[in-house]
């Protein structure tokens, strides 16, 4: 029925390959997601969603691809309306999505994942036809995993390049994918974009959700703009001006000149890069031929060494998986150290456990807000204590909690650092992806810390809460105090920081300012090219 | 397949599954609870017994004057205590199957207290707090197992409730027996007992000790520190983590914590519950106290209160089963039909998840032998 349905989709009775008509979305606790949204998607077209966090681009394809039914409207197809009960369903119409949280068995490796994907109830395993398909695919796409390594084992960008391909191997007509961007190095976005043009060549149709114009701009189509669960505008990319976009899904005039260029510059925050220098004299943090050990017990880090001032944003940049990870563990407590050295205002720091590290002035932005950073099913008051719950000011005799402080400190927190939600006693699984960043980083802003360890701290965010929260890194940076900030978003580590280090497994290419850099060196070093020279 | 895709998809299926699933804890334990009463209902009408009847006689007897109110929560209090001893760990991510084995060495403790005298009062609170550090000492060996060498607690608690099982044999026919009667253990003196509360009824002051720890229990959890870092490290443990907790501490302290209810919950059946106050050979009195307050945590949604209400309807059940049983003629083992099926309910919300999933492999399986035949 499935072959049948695809064969008569490329008939040439239609002009459209899917519609939406009418989506309406209220949850169960009331949130009106969706209004009435309409769209009219097309063989052979990219189409770029673009809105804030909470706008409602991640609900509506959640509609589309079968995970979430709509209270209202309709999804039609030339051949009447749809409606799939599951994501399995929605894939084997031909719609697939690659979601920005996984859904990856970890233990298994990249085939096995993608074997079981393809899965049905009492069917036998293709485990050596899928591989070869994933072989072929990977060349296809240049989009690169390794075949045979448990997927928990690999970075956050690799498990990402499982994802698409996982779906991609499903071919699938209709490809939405969720922020696919923001684990991905500039060279791998390139590499996925030319993808995306050659699936488009193809005829098969693309959603690509993002709040990045520059993306927007350089591969789609059309763009369809979502504020607060409304179309509020459907234009061809090419007559779409940067400023016009993001006044749409802003939603509120910019006011200066200055900044629609910080919006052109991806919201970074130009204003602030006229900084004082207030750079200490001693440095905060120190590592001295520091290594570390990743999961499989390969080397991740090897040999580090530098220092991160005062007053001083000290940035990472590198492809993921070039052991950040492992670095930023071993430097919060979370990861044993193999050898070498690494101490707060001369203070060791290594062997320690993180509660010890956070009393010596350390705050953490981890790099996996649901993993790391929040108990989900806790409220916001509940979270906004996590890491400090033994300060006194939380924890009276008796061990007793000081609910009536808690709960002081959150809704401080909350208007401090422009928390939206419900209250402090609010789930904080039911909060936005922004608010729930926002939440991690005013907790551990609130610590007075005397370095932030800020790891991919505006992944996945939305413009709006991208900027504020490099706002406060650059203010905490005015402060005197010491950030080491770890990014994929090359753009952001080139605009906030006052030294990059570019990581290429497990070491420092270079340091240097981000003046005496240019892309292309970084690019360059970034693929760990000037090794390769090196060593030849 | 099509035909799934478009517009016919069956409306009624997807309400009863949201509803169940969406549900509130309190109303989804409710409904858990009618639905082991029907299916009993149904049962006895199979086998010829008036349903009507049996469930007027039960609620006559669990809760139809003051002594069946009496006599329900009675029986309610080990089940209050097992049923935290459980629920504490599921907060701290640990299945906890050792209750059980905890509470007979609570009792064995307890009944050891008849080997010396004490003034009335001091002697009860002596032996309760015997009894709760073995129960505790009782929960250590899992812990331990599970802390040092990452023992699953599910199966090294399985183990120690059967060694705890035998070693009470053993002491109740060797060591604590009685010298005049060989069927029982010493009995608990008079000054370690429970007072009865209400006379003419077997309900005793153990109830205020029961109600104490659920209320103890609630306040370790909810509103110090150290509760709130058992239930982070129950949730995620990777967070816990980052956030400074150290998670074998936490689960140290929840297996010791339940280890105390268990043990007190043994005390509170020898040492509150009239006429025996003694362990009786092969300790009808014990047997099942520590998983039946699983039901129990499960049903109060391991939450306090919850338990406390729980509590109160599993004792009626078994309170007022004999009252069935003399009045209407159906056996007392119709009521471990009902409360099997009540735990089962419970499970509900995602038997559907299952059984969707089967029925759609079968939707499959049949499209693929009629393409076939086609």
């Amino acid at each position: 029925m499935t072959d049948k349905d695809r064969t008569n989709k490329n008939g040439s009775s239609r002009d459209y390959y899917l519609r939406a008509e009418g989506i309406t979305k209220v949850y169960s606790n009331g949130t009106v997601a969706l209004k009435e949204a309409d769209l009219e998607i097309h063989s052979g077209e990219i189409i770029g969603l673009l809105g804030e966090n909470g706008a409602g681009k991640t609900t509506f394809t959640k509609i589309l691809s079968g995970l979430l039914p709509p209270t209202k409207g309709r999804v039609i197809s030339p051949h009447g309306p749809v409606r799939f009960k599951s994501p399995r369903e929605a894939l084997s119409f031909g719609i697939g999505m690659v979601y920005q949280h996984f859904a990856l068995v970890g233990t298994f490796n990249a085939a096995e994942n993608v074997a079981l994907s393809h899965e049905r109830p009492f069917s036998p395993i293709q485990l050596t036809a899928t591989k070869k398909k994933l072989e072929q695919l990977m060349e296809e796409s240049g989009l690169r995993v390794p075949l045979d390594v448990p997927v928990e084992k690999l970075a956050v960008g690799e498990q990402q390049r499982v994802e698409i391909l996982k779906v991609l191997s499903r071919d699938v007509d209709l490809l939405i994918l969720d922020e696919p961007t923001s684990v991905l190095t500039p060279l791998e976005v390139d590499e996925l974009f030319a993808l995306l043009r050659k699936l488009k060549g193809a005829g098969k149709s693309i959603i690509l959700i993002t709040h990045k114009l520059k993306e927007v701009g350089s591969v789609t189509d059309r763009v369809v703009v979502l504020r607060h669960g409304e179309m509020v505008g459907d234009v061809p990319t090419a007559q779409a001006s940067t400023e016009q976009l993001a006044q749409l899904m802003v939603g509120k005039a910019l006011d200066e000149a200055g900044s629609a260029v910080e919006l052109q510059d991806k919201g970074l925050p130009t204003a602030k890069r006229e900084r004082a220098n207030v750079r200490t004299e001693h440095p905060v943090l120190e590592v001295s031929g520091l290594t570390v050990k990743g999961n499989t017990g390969e080397v991740a880090v090897e040999n580090l060494s530098f220092e991160v001032y005062g007053g001083e944003i000290f940035g990472v940049a590198g492809v993921e998986g070039n052991g950040q990870s492992e670095l930023v563990e071993a430097l919060t407590g979370l990861r044993s150290a193999e050898k070498g050295k690494a101490s707060i205002n001369g203070k060791n720091i290594l062997g320690l456990d993180p509660r010890e590290i956070y009393m010596m002035g350390v705050a953490h932005i981890p790099e996996d807000r649901w993993r790391l950073g929040l108990v989900l099913p806790f409220t916001l008051a509940e979270n906004a204590i996590l890491g400090v719950q033994r300060w006194d000011e939380f924890r009276g005799p008796m061990s007793f909690l000081r609910w009536g402080k808690v709960n002081q400190h959150v809704r401080e927190l909350m208007k401090r650092f422009e928390i939206r939600a419900a209250g402090p006693n609010a789930p904080a699984k039911s909060l936005s992806g922004g608010n729930q960043q926002k939440l991690i980083v005013g907790r551990e802003l609130a610590k007075d810390p005397h370095i932030v360890v800020a790891s991919q701290p505006t992944r996945g965010l939305d413009i709006g809460a991208a900027q504020y929260i490099r706002d406060l890194l650059v203010e905490m940076r005015n402060k005197g105090r010491a950030i080491l900030l770890v990014s994929a978003d090359l753009d952001e580590v080139l605009a906030l920081s006052d030294r990059i280090a570019i990581m290429y497994e497990g070491e420092f290419m270079t340091i240097a300012s981000p003046k005496d850099l240019d892309r292309e060196t970084i690019g360059m070093l970034m693929g760990g090219v000037a090794v390769k020279e090196g060593a030849v | 397949m099509s035909r799934d895709m478009t517009e016919t998809v069956p409306q009624k299926e997807k309400l009863v599954h949201r509803t169940l699933t969406g549900l509130n804890p309190a109303i989804e334990s409710l409904l858990a609870a009618a639905v082991g009463l029907i299916i009993g209902a149904i049962l006895m009408l199979v086998w010829g017994y008036n349903p009507w009847k049996a469930y007027a006689a039960l609620l006559q007897g669990a809760y139809g004057d003051a002594y069946g109110w009496a006599s329900s929560a009675a029986r309610g209090v080990p089940l209050i205590l097992t049923a935290l001893t459980f629920s504490i760990c599921v907060r701290a991510g640990m299945t906890n199957i050792g209750a059980e084995g905890q509470v007979y060495m609570g009792a064995v403790a307890a009944v050891a207290v008849g080997y010396f005298t004490l003034p009335a009062g001091l002697h009860l609170i002596v032996g309760l707090i015997f009894a709760m550090i073995a129960g505790a000492i009782w929960s250590l060996g899992p812990a331990i197992l599970r802390l040092t060498r990452g023992v699953n607690e599910v199966i090294s608690t399985i183990m120690f409730n059967w060694i705890a099982r035998f070693l009470t044999f053993y002491m109740v026919a060797f060591v604590l027996v009685d010298p005049m009667r060989g069927e029982k253990t010493i009995s608990i003196p008079v000054s370690a007992r429970f007072p009865v509360l209400i006379r003419g009824t077997d309900l005793s002051w153990s109830i205020f000790a029961a109600v104490a720890f659920a209320i103890v229990i609630y306040f370790v959890l909810w509103h110090t520190v150290t509760g709130y870092e058992v239930r982070a490290a129950g949730l995620n443990p990777s967070a816990a983590r980052y956030g400074g907790i150290k998670s074998k501490r936490t689960m140290l302290m929840a297996f010791v914590l339940g280890g105390l209810g268990a043990g007190l919950a043994g005390a509170t059946i020898v040492m509150g519950n009239p006429p025996t106050y003694a362990i009786i050979s092969g300790m009808p009195q014990l047997l099942n106290a520590g998983f039946d307050g699983m039901a129990v945590a499960m049903v109060g949604r391991n939450h306090p209160i919850g338990i406390l209400i729980a509590a109160l309807f599993f004792g009626g059940l078994t309170a007022g089963g004999r009252t069935m049983q003399f009045t209407a003629g159906v056996p007392l083992e119709m009521v471990r039909v009902v409360e099997g099926v009540i735990v089962l309910t419970m499970a509900i919300p995602e038997l559907i998840r299952v059984f969707r999933v089967m029925r759609s492999s079968w939707d499959r399986l049949m499209s693929v032998l009629r393409r076939r035949s086609a």
